[in-house]
């Protein structure tokens, strides 16, 4: 069978030079001025910095990769009353890379809700049409609310005050000497901040006052000074905290007393150092009882008690003590207090030790909190852990906070409520189940692959986004019930088809990921579902589910605990798979393009024994005659002079004189009866409208109706990026054509993708039909 | 103190780290040679549109739940009504509200403006203020499709027209 192959590609050569000559023979152009490499394939030399000895080619950390440490020791006292936040700690600071530091700058986060912020600044309004009388005396009336840091002093080790300099977010502490590399300092800082009311006022962090038993849930978040990041990258990562760009933070160990009315229940980042003391004793054997349960969460405060101390404001109080385990460091400290809290919790195994899945909720969130909020805490260490590492912490704790979603260490805060009648709409407990995957998914991205999120917002948002829809259908096949009458879980991101709105909008709203968050015109398409859908359609489209999830292990492992760089991942994912994915790199996170390719026209031929109009001028133009040249096989196209009926079905050997000579001297009788001959010959043009190139996939129908699939590597577009032909042979005459029949690669118009074109009723015919009934 | 307005508008959606965090709709307007009509589909986040129905009409609408409010379709059609409106060479189109239907988090309303005469048509203007009654920072976006040509619209709370020159 090789030797027919031989004797067609021959032949579909020659057919190819033709095409060649044919061009040269075109009039000459003016001169074009010359260009720079503009090969959407070219290697992104230009666009990623020079590996080095810290971060090696490969993407993995290099034999000089260093990173910072800051260990911190934190009393925090909460004032219920009046709604302050108290705190005195002492940072020890590591300086394990190679340059002596001068000053150190600590984050001031809570200022970004001081009186004098900037941040409200930043953006232009104009004056409104109306104001509501709320909103006009909000704006021009009252004073703003000051929720910034007050610092009572900075001291160092000797308890002598040091000099420290505060611009907006970020505070410079004048250290006397600078601290050399390899040295360690300590210092402490004394602080006090007003609590925001977070529903109203906005934020991460802050309190939910209940109106009706005058209680507040307080779930409180980069509260206490915090030590920027030093790195090989960004050197000081002071980059101002406006909002939007969340945080860049040093892995340390944590030793935190929290005070707090002693009818409260705490949890907090970190593993409980006295929970005799602060739990009573039905908790701790409800507790003792989780840590075996593996099946299904044990309640270990239940509603009655919680509901029972909503009245009971007590005015003593309780110190809960938390701190980190060795060899699991954290990157930032978080808690949540209220005496409204009814606690669940449940065993995870996870390889050889136990993890505590634990939810924390008002009243006001059952029954949806008790039903979903563990078993979705469960599902989430369990899928994440399979494409990434074993979690390494002792627990992951979810807790209701009305409106946000909000990710720390072990921590993380979710919306999600019940009406108040107590029913639940499926949006209400997809979005609560879909949010809790989304937050406690953040403890692998970025709280432990710790990319810096105050400059890449999408490298811990995309992929926790991506896994999280993987996590999302696994919820889906374990709990077919809970997704029912669906049958996979409904996810709003990950699905291709999903982000075919955005990426066909509006250019000039428009940013690439590669962009920082606070410069995006839309930031959840940015940094959450483009990338999500971009790294999906990767594994499933591009690389294939075996190669990807190996080298997205790979990377999750190699950057465990440390602090990766967009182009640390990129390099990694081509590292561990040997895929080039430059390509895709470029077009899907560095430039606005969009996926569109269609199949613009389809040609065809069958073989001719006459010679063809193009390769007789080729001939001309030479002076050589069919004499000259070895025994040609031609195609005539149906529009052509050599084309007549009678060539249609037959044989070409029946045709072409030269074909069959051919194979009865290079074939064996035997062979030559095995083969058979293709009678339809097809030119199929694709165009590429869209900016980046894809895997061309192709779905082809016969007569007969049967489909062939072929997928062209994405590669076809790397010497023409606008438009590609290929020639297909066939026993059976071809019917149809659909480009990319599965919508798997985000094309966002798919009326060019048919042959023939189908008339494709729009969405609104549709819907007018249906609704006519 | 003109500070505090943005404070309080703008810091609430930062807070989310899912869920939509931006106040935005989107409308196509798609011009149907075959019947000579508009074909306009706009696409409101379904909790902001409840939110509005609340507050405007004091309408519990329960969308895409199993208690949907038997009176939702008409009140959205109303607020429709009074929020989005199309000047065909200066005079105010009538348009007929299809119906609508739900995608994941999203209401898609269906608009047919019918007898359209593209011919002589020469001035298309859109009043869209869909959500800015209830927000500040809402920010409705057109794209228009008539044979082949394009046009996109960024409406805001100050700016709620778009015109269009054919």
């Amino acid at each position: 069978m090789n030797q027919i192959k031989y004797g067609f590609s021959s032949m579909l050569f020659l057919f190819a030079v033709i095409c060649f000559a044919q061009e040269a023979e075109e009039p000459e152009k003016e001169r074009e001025p010359g260009h720079l490499n503009q090969s959407k394939f070219r290697q992104m030399y230009d666009e990623l910095s020079t590996p080095n000895t810290y971060r090696s080619a490969s993407g993995a950390p290099g034999p000089d990769y260093y990173q910072q440490q800051a260990d911190y020791n934190m009393d925090i006292t909460l004032d219920d009353k009046n709604v302050k936040l108290y705190g005195e700690e002492t940072i020890t600071y590591y300086n394990n890379s190679p340059d002596d530091l001068e000053f150190l700058w600590v984050q001031l986060d809570q200022n970004v809700r001081a009186k004098d912020s900037k941040s409200p600044l930043r953006n232009g309004n104009g004056v409104d049409i109306a104001y509501t009388a709320g909103n006009f005396t909000q704006t021009y009336v009252t004073e703003p609310f000051d929720g910034g840091f007050n610092i009572d002093w900075v001291k160092d080790a000797s308890g002598q005050p040091l000099s420290y300099t505060i611009n907006q977010t970020m505070m410079r502490i004048n250290i006397p000497q600078p601290l050399k590399s390899g040295e360690n300092i300590s210092f402490s800082i004394k602080w006090w901040y007003n609590i925001n009311d977070r529903p109203n006022d906005g934020g991460r962090s802050g309190y939910e006052y209940y109106p009706e038993d005058g209680n507040r849930d307080y779930t409180i978040a980069q509260f206490f000074p915090r030590m920027a990041v030093y790195s090989d990258v960004e050197g000081w990562q002071n980059h101002q905290f406006w909002g939007n760009g969340e945080f860049a933070l040093t892995f340390g160990n944590y030793n935190v007393n929290i005070t707090v009315p002693a009818d409260h229940i705490v949890d907090a980042t970190g593993v409980l150092q006295n929970r005799k003391e602060v739990y009573t004793k039905d908790m701790m054997k409800r507790y003792e009882a989780a840590k075996k349960s593996y099946d299904k969460p044990v309640i270990i405060v239940t509603q009655e008690e919680a509901t029972a101390k909503e009245s009971s404001f007590a005015e003593k109080t309780k110190t809960w003590k938390f701190r980190t385990e060795a060899g699991a460091p954290v990157r930032d400290f978080a808690f949540a207090t209220s005496r409204k809290y009814i606690m669940d919790a449940q065993a995870v195994k996870m390889g050889n030790r136990d993890v505590m899945a634990v939810s924390l909720y008002p009243k006001e969130g059952n029954p949806l909190w008790e039903e979903y909020s563990t078993k979705a805490v469960v599902q989430t260490l369990q899928t994440y852990s399979k494409f990434t590492f074993d979690y390494p912490y002792n627990k992951a704790i979810s807790v209701s906070a009305k409106s946000i979603g909000m990710e720390y260490p072990m921590i993380c805060f979710n919306f999600g409520r019940p009406n108040a009648d107590g029913t639940v709409s499926d949006r209400t407990k997809f979005g609560m189940i879909s949010v809790i995957i989304h937050e406690v998914g953040h403890n692998y991205f970025p709280m432990i692959v710790n990319s810096d999120e105050r400059q890449w917002g999408w490298m811990d948002e995309g992929l926790d986004t991506f896994m999280q829809y993987l996590t999302e259908q696994e919820f889906g096949e374990n709990f077919p019930d809970a997704v029912a009458p669906n049958e996979k879980y409904p996810s709003r991101r990950g699905d291709p088809s999903k982000i075919v709105p955005y990426m066909a909008g509006d250019q000039e709203s428009i940013s690439p990921i590669m962009s920082n968050p606070e410069n995006v015109y839309q930031l959840g398409p940015n940094a959450y579902s483009k990338p999500a859908t971009a790294l999906n359609i990767l594994r499933e489209t591009v690389m294939g589910r075996d190669l990807f999830d190996h080298a997205f292990k790979t990377y999750a492992q190699r950057w465990m605990f440390k602090h990766p760089t967009p182009e640390d991942f990129f390099r990694t994912m081509e590292d561990a798979s040997a895929v080039d994915l430059d390509w895709y790199w470029r077009s899907w996170f560095y430039t606005t393009d969009y996926v569109d390719i269609g199949v613009k026209g389809v040609k065809k031929y069958y073989v001719s024994n006459k010679v063809t109009k193009e390769m007789q001028e080729y001939m001309d133009a030479r002076g050589i005659t069919e004499a000259d040249l070895p025994p040609l096989v031609y195609l005539a196209s149906e529009d052509s002079e050599n084309f007549d009926e009678n060539l249609k079905g037959k044989a070409p050997t029946e045709v072409s004189q030269n074909l069959n000579e051919y194979m009865m001297d290079n074939m064996t009788a035997e062979e030559r009866s095995q083969v058979e001959e293709p009678k339809y010959f097809y030119e199929i043009t694709f165009d590429k409208p869209g900016g980046i190139p894809m895997p061309l996939i192709v779905e082809y129908t016969y007569a007969d109706g049967t489909k062939e699939n072929v997928t062209y590597p994405p590669e076809i577009w790397r010497k023409n990026d606008s438009e590609v032909s290929r020639v297909i042979s066939s026993q059976k005459e071809l019917v149809g054509i659909v480009v990319d029949p599965q919508q798997e690669t985000a094309d966002i118009d798919t009326t060019n993708n048919a042959w023939p074109k189908k008339e494709e009723k729009s969405d609104f015919d549709k819907f007018k039909e249906q609704v006519k009934g | 103190m003109r500070k505090s307005l943005v404070f309080l508008v703008v810091l609430p959606l930062l807070a989310f780290s899912i869920g939509h965090k931006f106040y935005v709709t989107v409308t196509n307007v798609n011009y149907s040679d075959k019947d000579d009509a508009f074909q306009v589909t706009t696409r409101i986040f379904i909790d902001d549109f409840e939110e509005v129905l609340k507050e405007r009409y004091g309408i519990d609408a329960y969308l895409a739940t199993d208690k949907e409010s038997a009176i939702a379709d008409e009140y959205i059609e109303k607020y429709l009504r009074t929020k989005f409106l199309v000047h065909l060479n200066g005079e105010q189109a009538t348009y007929n509200f299809i119906g609508k239907k739900y995608d994941d988090d999203v209401v898609i309303c269906y608009i047919e403006i019918p007898d359209v005469g593209l011919e002589t048509l020469k001035t298309m203007e859109f009043d869209n203020e869909i959500l800015t009654d209830l927000f500040d920072e809402q920010k409705n976006i057109v794209h228009v499709k008539w044979n082949g040509n394009k046009r996109s619209f960024v409406m805001i709370k100050s700016n709620a027209k778009g015109m269009l020159n054919f």
